[in-house]
């Protein structure tokens, strides 16, 4: 059931450029849609006269689809396994500059995952020119893992501090101020029973996500929760990023797990 | 007692986690798992503590590089964008919200760019409460790069703009409006009732 270092690789690439990619779509598709968005007002927030500068020529129209386009191209490449440690820059660098685009993110926590994942990827490409590979990955899995099960953790511990999370009225709330909300009357996420049951449920779950370690069957039953509670997410608030970006590190938490 | 009760299958998982766990921590003594448990103590000892938060234009473009994690933590206080317009004749509508509710469809899971920018957007206006709270003594709302956006936002929702098929008000036609204006008010969720954060200018629609 271990998930060796070459199995782990490909399938962390191959999650991580399908997000990649599905994102760079999104992110060409929104440049008709935005009408809010207006980078001679943004560019005030950059601190930098030289880093502005540079900025506005790189967000004019054509530039900027030019990156998205090559971002998706090499999205591509990385799931091919045909992404070396220029591939990794570059996508790197375009995460930064597509951040800087949004005002520090446009999806909140999946930007940060993406940026994770990515950190990780640069980490394996140029540790290996120190290092032999083997070696770079297997620091850069454990990189991408331990970020991973700290956002479950972190996530799942301040619910249990708040009363409202612990009586399950947060849930209910919440699911009813989502995208695709409200509840309807007869939900029934509106069973303050169950309500109470789901939070407690998912707020240990996301608590002792880090246990997973402990044994790979254990980091599987976690992961395949992850992928029901992601889908849920997705479901009733139309995150549909946090879905991939996620996935993309359960790679590294089997492979971190099979040690 | 207790384990001779339980189906072997069980049994047999429990006792091998069993040893791992002890392996792991105890006998194994490797450094990795020893740096890995000190660090999640070390989280769940700073969670407890009051955080401090710190403020920069450049560590706020480069956020994403200190993700807190903290989702849906808790029910604060959120900002909505409400919307009015004036006609021809002098006459100003009623107050409408300018919120992202749209229809689900599973192929959004691939490919979702019209709820992702609505998203965006009430972070948008997220954000300009949060600079108003933050707002420096003597300070103009005015010139921050949150109320510039959120006034285009504010415009547009009155101009008709849409978040992929769904306008960003549900309302009857403004076509023949000539001015809005904007407010953000903060509610506490769950609760009823609101309190008015921000009542912006009015303003021409067509400047």
């Amino acid at each position: 059931m271990n998930l060796d270092l070459p199995m782990a690789i490909r399938a962390f690439e191959i999650l991580l450029g399908w997000s990649l990619l599905l994102q760079s779509a999104e992110y060409l598709r929104l440049r008709a849609l935005d009408r809010v968005g207006d980078w001679r007002i943004q560019r005030a927030e950059v601190p930098s006269a030289r880093v502005r500068q540079g900025l506005d020529w790189l967000y004019q129209p054509a530039p900027y689809a030019g990156m998205l386009w090559l971002r998706a191209a090499l999205a591509l490449a990385l799931m091919l396994g045909q992404a070396g440690l220029g591939s990794a820059v570059l996508l790197f660098a375009m995460a930064l500059l597509l951040l800087l685009r949004w005002r520090g993110a446009f999806n909140g926590g999946s930007d940060f995952m993406t940026l994770v994942g990515l950190t990780g990827l640069l980490l394996a490409h140029v540790l290996g020119l120190f290092t032999n590979p083997a070696r770079a990955w297997h620091v850069a899995l454990w990189y991408v893992t331990v970020q991973s099960l700290s956002s479950y953790f972190v996530s799942g511990w301040v619910k249990l501090m708040r009363p409202e999370w612990r009586t399950g009225r947060a849930m209910t709330v919440f699911l009813d101020n989502g995208v695709y909300g409200p509840l309807s009357d007869r939900s029934i996420y509106r069973w303050p029973r169950l309500a109470m049951l789901c939070s407690w449920g998912f707020t240990l779950w996301e608590g002792l996500f880090p246990i997973a370690l402990l044994d790979v069957r254990l980091a599987v039953v976690f992961c395949a929760i992850a992928t029901v509670f992601h889908f849920l997410v997705f479901w009733f608030f139309g995150l549909n990023r946090f879905f991939w970006a996620w996935l993309s590190t359960f790679p590294a938490i089997l492979y971190a797990a099979s040690g | 007692m207790t384990a001779n009760c339980s189906p072997p299958r069980i049994r047999r998982f429990t006792s091998r986690i069993e040893a791992s766990t002890f392996n792991t921590i105890i006998q194994g003594m490797e450094f990795t798992a020893l740096l890995t448990v000190a660090y999640f103590v070390l989280l769940a000892v700073a969670l407890r503590k009051r955080q401090r938060t710190v403020n920069g234009p450049w560590l706020f473009l480069l956020r994403a590089f200190f993700p807190n994690w903290q989702f849906f933590h808790g029910l604060g206080p959120a900002a909505r964008l409400w919307v009015r317009a004036q006609d021809g004749q002098g006459q100003w509508s009623l107050w409408h919200p300018v919120y992202p509710r749209l229809p689900r469809q599973a192929s959004h899971l691939l490919h979702n760019p019209a709820v992702n920018l609505a998203l965006s957007h009430q972070n948008l206006v997220e954000h300009l409460a949060t600079d108003i709270h933050d707002l420096a003594e003597n300070a103009d709302i005015r010139d921050c790069v949150s109320y510039q956006l959120v006034m285009r936002l504010a415009r547009d929702a009155v101009q008709g703009g849409r978040w992929g098929d769904i306008p960003l008000v549900e309302q009857p036609s403004w076509s023949s409006a000539e001015a809005f204006q904007f407010e953000v008010r903060l509610l506490r969720l769950g609760q009823p009732g609101d309190e008015q954060l921000l009542l912006s200018p009015q303003m021409p629609l067509r400047p």
